[in-house]
């Protein structure tokens, strides 16, 4: 769906994409990291062509300068801030449905499988709107295209808590063989949306699996509380202690806490589980985004 | 979707943020009681003059306008691109299946019609009343056309000014330090200039035919006054040399250069300009 091979971009002296080479397939959903300024948002426009770039990239495999348009009409597109129109909401929905020959009532009908009534908002002016809707419409104006590629460029970075939860509930209803490329910062919206990371970091990928595999690379995992009774904090020390699943064993009190891979949390529950022991109380602990890149590069990529 | 559906989009849209606009209103009213006002004004002079009276109500109409039709083209026009780039909606309208050039051509398109619309219903009934009353049909409709026509070329300044400015506040503010020189001290300082070093008559001819205000008076002076004499023994002596016919058809080329020059240079500006570089 994605090719990119030796994507070069400048900004004066400043080398912000270095020769990157990328390839996403069709119907993969695929999150992009870094750091602030790793060049994130440039890759977003070079993709859709709003910038000149030295390399190939091709969309669907439509070149995207020699045939930006054609390729373009292949993306659906949700960036950070939604655009400031000076319309209402039918207006909005009218004008870019009509750029890519849609129906209002097949983007009235996404809109509203992501809990929005088109009806209900159409006459209300789109400054009057909260930044959730707004995002919401034009992911509904994305799917009700029904493109192959859905580029979102860190959609919940403006929203409150409550409409950034809404809107990644939003991403699920995406339909199945959709491609997704979305940047994000956000450790929730990575984890519902995407199964496969890549990290840029100086103009390159320097990461490219699983969140599994990061937290791993990193030397970073999550940590599982457990909350015990006296006895049970003895009998699972002690049973964990020479685990080679189990990175570090933490003990305060009567809460025991065990970090290890994602990847073989769920089996170590179903170990505690087994044992016979009262677990009172039981929480995870998952590092943030920013400390498992931090990590990361600091470690020094391969 | 066709090139000319897309096209038709955006020209719909710039017409109905128009109609949203106080501009458009303002300007419509302005123009709706100045004609009233100089036709007014007209009626009472036929009384000494005949119909030349009204006659003289447009060409002051047309001096009103000279001044003002550039303002209210220039304004709209400069914002158009420029605002959009500035609060980030140009970005998500490139990122659509769209061309550069159709949004270029769309948004000219648009603001072309709004100015257009927003001058004619004051025009158009001042004229129509100049004709009732007797003003030649062919005249009202000569001037209405060049009036049309210097709106237009202030729309291409304007949208050309916009393809390549970062911000609204530097197209408007480009486009009214443009507006100063070419409106306000153009035929005030090509006057001294002529006055003061004796400049020979075929410059201040050629400034005339360059300089798009100029032009659209000399238009009009030429169909209310075909010997030019108004102008003086320069205009009485051009007039002479290239007759009337080449005066009003130069006056209407100058203007038309004026529209497809900076529509050129302004589509060029966008297709090579990038977005966030």
């Amino acid at each position: 769906m994605i090719a990119a091979t030796g994507l070069s971009r400048r900004f004066g002296e400043q080398r912000v994409l270095d020769g990157l080479s990328l390839a996403i397939a069709p119907g993969e959903r695929v999150a992009l990291l870094g750091l602030n300024g790793s060049g994130k948002t440039t890759l977003f426009r070079c993709l859709l062509g709003l910038i000149p770039f030295d390399g190939e990239l091709a969309i669907d495999g439509l070149d995207v300068e020699r045939r930006g348009r054609k390729a373009r009409a292949r993306i659906g597109y949700v960036p950070q801030r939604p655009p400031h129109f000076p319309g209402s909401l039918g207006e909005l929905v009218e004008f870019f449905s009509g750029l890519r020959g849609l129906d209002r009532d097949e983007v009235a009908a996404h809109m509203a499988a992501l809990d929005l009534s088109l009806d209900e908002h159409a006459d209300k002016p789109v400054r009057a709107l909260s930044g959730g809707m707004l995002q919401k419409t034009l992911l509904a104006l994305a799917t009700a295209a029904h493109v192959p590629l859905l580029l979102l460029d860190e959609p919940t970075a403006n929203l409150d808590p409550r409409a950034r939860r809404d809107f990644v509930r939003a991403l699920g209803a995406v339909p199945e063989g959709t491609t997704v490329f979305l940047s994000s910062h956000r450790l929730e919206d990575i984890q519902a949306a995407a199964d496969r990371l890549l990290l840029l970091h100086r103009g390159r990928i320097v990461f490219d699996g699983s969140f599994a595999e990061l937290e791993t690379a990193a030397g970073i995992a999550p940590t599982l509380w457990l909350e015990l009774s006296p006895a049970g904090v003895d009998e699972i020390a002690a049973r964990f202690e020479d685990d080679a699943r189990v990175l570090r064993l933490r003990r305060n009190g009567t809460r025991l806490g065990l970090r290890a891979p994602a990847a073989d949390l769920a089996a170590l529950l179903s170990e505690l589980g087994a044992a016979d022991v009262e677990i009172l109380d039981l929480r995870t602990e998952a590092p943030s985004l920013e400390r498992l890149l931090d990590r990361y590069l600091e470690a020094g990529p391969p | 979707m066709t090139r000319a559906t897309r096209l038709a989009l955006f020209v719909r849209r710039e017409l109905s943020d128009a109609l949203r606009a106080r501009w458009f209103l303002a300007y419509s009213a302005i123009f709706l009681v100045g004609g009233v006002v100089l036709i007014g004004l007209g009626a009472r002079d036929t009384i000494l003059s005949g119909y030349r009276g009204y006659a003289r109500a447009l060409v002051g109409l047309v001096h009103f306008a000279v001044l003002f039709v550039p303002l209210m083209a220039l304004f709209p026009a400069a914002a158009s691109i420029a605002e959009e780039r500035e609060n980030g909606t140009l970005e998500y309208l490139l990122a659509q299946p769209v061309t550069r050039g159709e949004v270029f051509l769309g948004k000219w398109a648009g603001v072309a019609l709004a100015v257009a619309a927003s001058i004619s219903a004051g025009y158009l009934l001042a004229g129509g009343l100049a004709v009732l009353r007797g003003v030649p049909f062919r005249f009202v409709a000569i001037s209405y056309g060049y009036l049309l026509l210097l709106a237009l070329a202030f729309v291409s300044l304007g949208l050309a000014l916009s393809a390549v400015s970062e911000t609204r506040a530097r197209a408007i503010t480009i486009g009214l330090l443009g507006w100063l020189a070419l409106i306000a001290l153009g035929s005030l300082g090509a006057v001294t200039a002529f006055v003061r070093w004796g400049l020979a008559p075929e410059i201040l001819v050629a400034w005339t035919f360059v300089n798009p205000a100029e032009a659209f008076r000399l238009g009009m002076v030429g169909l209310m006054d075909p010997d030019l004499g108004l102008l003086g023994p320069v205009g009485a002596s051009l007039a002479g040399r290239a007759g009337t016919g080449v005066v009003l058809w130069g006056a209407a080329a100058s203007l038309l250069v004026w529209i497809a020059v900076p529509l050129a240079l302004g589509a060029t500006g966008i297709l090579r300009r990038r977005e966030g570089a």
